[in-house]
Protein backbone atom coordinates (compact mmCIF):
# COMPACT_ATOMS: atom_id res chain seq x y z
CA UNK A 1 0.00 0.00 0.00
CA UNK A 2 1.86 2.96 -1.17
CA UNK A 3 2.21 6.27 1.17
CA UNK A 4 -0.10 7.84 -1.46
CA UNK A 5 -3.12 6.19 -0.92
CA UNK A 6 -2.35 6.70 2.83
CA UNK A 7 -2.98 9.95 2.29
CA UNK A 8 -6.00 9.26 0.59
CA UNK A 9 -8.17 12.06 -1.42
CA UNK A 10 -11.17 10.46 -0.97
CA UNK A 11 -11.58 10.92 3.10
CA UNK A 12 -11.03 14.21 4.26
CA UNK A 13 -13.72 14.26 6.60
CA UNK A 14 -11.23 14.09 9.06
CA UNK A 15 -8.03 14.14 10.80
CA UNK A 16 -4.99 11.40 9.10
CA UNK A 17 -1.93 10.91 11.74
CA UNK A 18 0.93 9.54 10.50
CA UNK A 19 3.85 9.58 12.43
CA UNK A 20 5.15 13.26 13.27
CA UNK A 21 2.51 14.25 10.73
CA UNK A 22 -1.22 15.30 11.40
CA UNK A 23 -3.38 16.59 8.53
CA UNK A 24 -6.87 18.13 9.37
CA UNK A 25 -9.47 19.30 6.90
CA UNK A 26 -9.90 23.64 6.65
CA UNK A 27 -12.36 23.44 9.42
CA UNK A 28 -11.97 25.57 12.97
CA UNK A 29 -13.95 22.05 14.52
CA UNK A 30 -10.46 20.18 13.76
CA UNK A 31 -8.71 22.55 16.10
CA UNK A 32 -8.55 20.34 19.34
CA UNK A 33 -7.61 17.08 17.11
CA UNK A 34 -4.61 19.27 16.06
CA UNK A 35 -3.49 20.35 19.73
CA UNK A 36 -4.55 17.06 21.27
CA UNK A 37 -1.80 15.50 18.95
CA UNK A 38 0.47 18.41 19.46
CA UNK A 39 0.58 18.72 22.98
CA UNK A 40 1.01 14.61 23.23
CA UNK A 41 4.06 14.54 21.27
CA UNK A 42 5.68 17.47 23.15
CA UNK A 43 5.03 15.98 26.42
CA UNK A 44 6.53 12.87 25.07
CA UNK A 45 9.56 14.65 23.94
CA UNK A 46 9.84 15.43 27.93
CA UNK A 47 9.04 19.28 26.73
CA UNK A 48 7.90 21.45 30.00
CA UNK A 49 4.64 22.90 30.42
CA UNK A 50 5.33 26.18 29.79
CA UNK A 51 7.01 25.51 26.52
CA UNK A 52 4.02 22.93 25.65
CA UNK A 53 1.65 25.94 26.21
CA UNK A 54 3.58 28.49 24.36
CA UNK A 55 3.89 26.06 21.06
CA UNK A 56 0.53 25.29 21.43
CA UNK A 57 -0.61 28.72 21.79
CA UNK A 58 1.64 29.00 18.10
CA UNK A 59 0.50 26.43 16.49
CA UNK A 60 -3.48 26.97 17.06
CA UNK A 61 -2.46 30.78 15.95
CA UNK A 62 -1.20 28.89 12.44
CA UNK A 63 -3.41 26.23 11.95
CA UNK A 64 -6.14 28.95 12.37
CA UNK A 65 -4.54 31.49 10.14
CA UNK A 66 -3.90 28.16 7.78
CA UNK A 67 -7.88 26.97 7.42
CA UNK A 68 -9.46 30.44 7.57
CA UNK A 69 -7.08 32.62 5.55
CA UNK A 70 -4.78 30.11 3.43
CA UNK A 71 -7.05 27.32 2.66
CA UNK A 72 -10.57 30.20 2.88
CA UNK A 73 -12.14 27.05 5.31
CA UNK A 74 -12.70 24.95 2.04
CA UNK A 75 -13.81 21.38 3.12
CA UNK A 76 -11.31 20.03 0.01
CA UNK A 77 -8.56 21.63 1.48
CA UNK A 78 -5.87 20.47 4.24
CA UNK A 79 -3.62 21.87 6.75
CA UNK A 80 -0.97 19.97 7.77
CA UNK A 81 1.14 19.98 10.77
CA UNK A 82 4.90 18.74 11.20
CA UNK A 83 6.78 18.33 14.40
CA UNK A 84 10.29 17.38 14.99
CA UNK A 85 12.92 17.72 17.68
CA UNK A 86 16.46 18.42 17.77
CA UNK A 87 18.70 18.06 20.86
CA UNK A 88 17.75 21.55 21.75
CA UNK A 89 15.14 22.93 19.92
CA UNK A 90 11.37 21.80 18.84
CA UNK A 91 10.40 22.78 15.41
CA UNK A 92 7.12 22.70 13.93
CA UNK A 93 5.88 23.28 10.39
CA UNK A 94 2.22 24.06 9.50
CA UNK A 95 1.22 24.45 5.87
CA UNK A 96 -1.52 25.12 3.83
CA UNK A 97 -2.75 24.99 -0.05
CA UNK A 98 -3.94 28.10 -0.29
CA UNK A 99 -2.84 31.21 -2.72
CA UNK A 100 -0.13 32.18 -0.08
CA UNK A 101 -0.01 36.03 1.83
CA UNK A 102 2.34 39.22 2.19
CA UNK A 103 3.42 38.50 5.99
CA UNK A 104 4.34 42.78 5.83
CA UNK A 105 0.66 42.98 4.92
CA UNK A 106 -0.66 42.56 8.43
CA UNK A 107 -1.41 45.84 10.26
CA UNK A 108 0.38 46.15 13.71
CA UNK A 109 -2.31 45.09 16.52
CA UNK A 110 0.03 47.38 18.97
CA UNK A 111 -1.05 50.46 17.67
CA UNK A 112 -3.63 52.61 19.09
CA UNK A 113 -6.23 52.14 16.48
CA UNK A 114 -6.20 48.45 16.37
CA UNK A 115 -6.18 47.69 20.09
CA UNK A 116 -9.83 47.16 20.11
CA UNK A 117 -9.35 44.81 16.67
CA UNK A 118 -11.02 41.57 17.82
CA UNK A 119 -8.89 39.89 15.04
CA UNK A 120 -5.20 40.57 13.61
CA UNK A 121 -2.88 39.43 16.84
CA UNK A 122 -2.05 35.92 15.71
CA UNK A 123 1.55 36.34 13.64
CA UNK A 124 2.47 38.83 15.89
CA UNK A 125 1.68 36.16 19.09
CA UNK A 126 3.35 33.73 17.44
CA UNK A 127 6.66 35.77 16.48
CA UNK A 128 6.66 36.75 20.58
CA UNK A 129 6.17 33.25 21.87
CA UNK A 130 8.84 31.37 19.23
CA UNK A 131 12.16 31.78 19.52
CA UNK A 132 12.44 31.38 15.01
CA UNK A 133 9.28 31.84 12.87
CA UNK A 134 10.05 31.48 9.02
CA UNK A 135 7.19 31.79 6.59
CA UNK A 136 7.65 30.51 2.98
CA UNK A 137 4.74 31.28 0.28
CA UNK A 138 4.14 30.87 -3.05
CA UNK A 139 0.72 30.79 -5.17
CA UNK A 140 0.01 27.75 -4.08
CA UNK A 141 0.61 27.26 -0.02
CA UNK A 142 2.34 28.97 2.86
CA UNK A 143 4.21 26.71 5.47
CA UNK A 144 5.34 28.69 8.37
CA UNK A 145 8.13 27.04 10.35
CA UNK A 146 8.36 27.67 13.90
CA UNK A 147 11.28 27.10 16.54
CA UNK A 148 11.60 26.96 19.91
CA UNK A 149 14.03 26.71 22.34
CA UNK A 150 13.36 23.85 25.12
CA UNK B 1 -14.12 24.82 26.31
CA UNK B 2 -17.03 24.40 29.33
CA UNK B 3 -18.63 27.35 30.62
CA UNK B 4 -20.62 27.82 33.66
CA UNK B 5 -21.99 31.06 35.36
CA UNK B 6 -23.41 32.10 38.72
CA UNK B 7 -24.30 35.29 40.12
CA UNK B 8 -23.16 37.07 43.31
CA UNK B 9 -24.39 40.46 44.49
CA UNK B 10 -26.11 41.21 41.27
CA UNK B 11 -22.67 40.62 39.50
CA UNK B 12 -22.81 37.62 37.21
CA UNK B 13 -19.62 35.51 37.07
CA UNK B 14 -18.99 33.90 33.89
CA UNK B 15 -16.83 30.95 34.24
CA UNK B 16 -15.20 29.16 31.03
CA UNK B 17 -12.73 26.23 31.44
CA UNK B 18 -10.43 24.27 29.19
CA UNK B 19 -8.69 26.29 26.43
CA UNK B 20 -10.09 29.09 24.51
CA UNK B 21 -8.40 28.85 20.89
CA UNK B 22 -11.38 28.93 18.61
CA UNK B 23 -13.68 26.58 16.99
CA UNK B 24 -16.91 25.64 17.58
CA UNK B 25 -16.73 26.54 21.05
CA UNK B 26 -15.95 30.01 20.14
CA UNK B 27 -19.74 31.30 20.30
CA UNK B 28 -20.43 29.93 23.53
CA UNK B 29 -19.23 33.15 25.71
CA UNK B 30 -20.66 35.58 22.94
CA UNK B 31 -24.38 33.69 23.13
CA UNK B 32 -23.67 34.11 26.59
CA UNK B 33 -22.88 37.58 26.65
CA UNK B 34 -26.13 38.81 24.67
CA UNK B 35 -28.13 36.21 26.62
CA UNK B 36 -27.15 38.35 29.61
CA UNK B 37 -27.67 41.80 27.96
CA UNK B 38 -30.79 40.73 26.97
CA UNK B 39 -32.35 40.01 30.54
CA UNK B 40 -30.55 43.01 31.75
CA UNK B 41 -27.44 41.85 33.50
CA UNK B 42 -25.25 43.83 32.37
CA UNK B 43 -22.15 43.91 35.18
CA UNK B 44 -19.98 40.90 34.26
CA UNK B 45 -16.90 38.98 35.50
CA UNK B 46 -15.14 36.31 33.36
CA UNK B 47 -12.94 34.03 35.67
CA UNK B 48 -10.31 33.03 33.82
CA UNK B 49 -8.85 30.91 36.87
CA UNK B 50 -10.41 27.81 35.37
CA UNK B 51 -9.10 28.77 31.12
CA UNK B 52 -5.33 26.71 30.50
CA UNK B 53 -4.77 29.32 27.92
CA UNK B 54 -6.15 31.41 25.01
CA UNK B 55 -5.06 32.67 21.63
CA UNK B 56 -5.86 35.25 19.96
CA UNK B 57 -8.90 34.17 19.05
CA UNK B 58 -9.39 34.26 22.73
CA UNK B 59 -8.36 37.49 23.19
CA UNK B 60 -10.92 38.50 20.41
CA UNK B 61 -13.66 36.95 22.40
CA UNK B 62 -12.60 38.83 25.37
CA UNK B 63 -12.33 42.18 23.61
CA UNK B 64 -15.88 41.68 21.94
CA UNK B 65 -17.28 41.05 25.30
CA UNK B 66 -16.26 44.24 26.43
CA UNK B 67 -16.96 46.20 23.32
CA UNK B 68 -20.31 44.48 23.38
CA UNK B 69 -21.19 45.19 26.67
CA UNK B 70 -19.67 48.94 27.32
CA UNK B 71 -22.32 49.63 24.23
CA UNK B 72 -25.08 48.82 26.28
CA UNK B 73 -23.89 50.80 29.19
CA UNK B 74 -22.67 47.59 31.21
CA UNK B 75 -19.07 46.71 32.34
CA UNK B 76 -16.97 43.60 32.34
CA UNK B 77 -14.05 42.80 34.27
CA UNK B 78 -11.60 39.88 34.92
CA UNK B 79 -10.79 37.78 37.80
CA UNK B 80 -7.88 34.85 38.39
CA UNK B 81 -5.89 35.75 35.09
CA UNK B 82 -3.15 32.94 34.70
CA UNK B 83 0.35 34.08 34.38
CA UNK B 84 0.15 32.22 30.59
CA UNK B 85 -3.06 34.89 29.97
CA UNK B 86 -1.87 37.85 31.53
CA UNK B 87 1.62 37.16 29.37
CA UNK B 88 -0.43 37.15 26.40
CA UNK B 89 -2.45 40.68 27.94
CA UNK B 90 0.84 42.30 28.47
CA UNK B 91 3.05 41.34 25.30
CA UNK B 92 -0.81 42.34 22.74
CA UNK B 93 -0.93 45.94 25.24
CA UNK B 94 -4.24 44.52 26.32
CA UNK B 95 -3.77 44.60 29.36
CA UNK B 96 -4.03 48.27 29.20
CA UNK B 97 -7.65 47.90 28.32
CA UNK B 98 -9.11 45.35 30.94
CA UNK B 99 -9.25 45.73 34.46
CA UNK B 100 -8.30 42.31 35.86
CA UNK B 101 -8.65 41.27 39.52
CA UNK B 102 -6.78 38.75 41.87
CA UNK B 103 -9.85 37.20 43.03
CA UNK B 104 -13.89 36.86 42.02
CA UNK B 105 -14.73 38.62 45.50
CA UNK B 106 -12.44 41.08 44.30
CA UNK B 107 -14.02 42.14 40.94
CA UNK B 108 -17.71 41.87 42.56
CA UNK B 109 -17.02 44.42 44.92
CA UNK B 110 -14.86 46.72 42.41
CA UNK B 111 -18.55 47.38 40.61
CA UNK B 112 -19.86 50.31 41.98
Amino acid sequence: MSACFFWSQYNMTKPIIKGDTIKVPSSPEFLPDVDGFLEGTLRGYGVDESAVADIAISVSELVNNAIVHGNKVSPHKMVTVRISRARKTVTVSVSDEGGGFDPTDVPNPLADENLLHEVGRGLFIVRSLMDKVDVQTTGTGTTVVITKAV
Amino acid sequence: MRLTDREINNVVILEPKGKIMGGPDASLLHDKLYELIENDKKKVVIDLGGVEWMNSTGLGILISSYTTLRNHQGELKLANVTDKIQSLLTITKLISVFEAHDSVEEAVNSFK
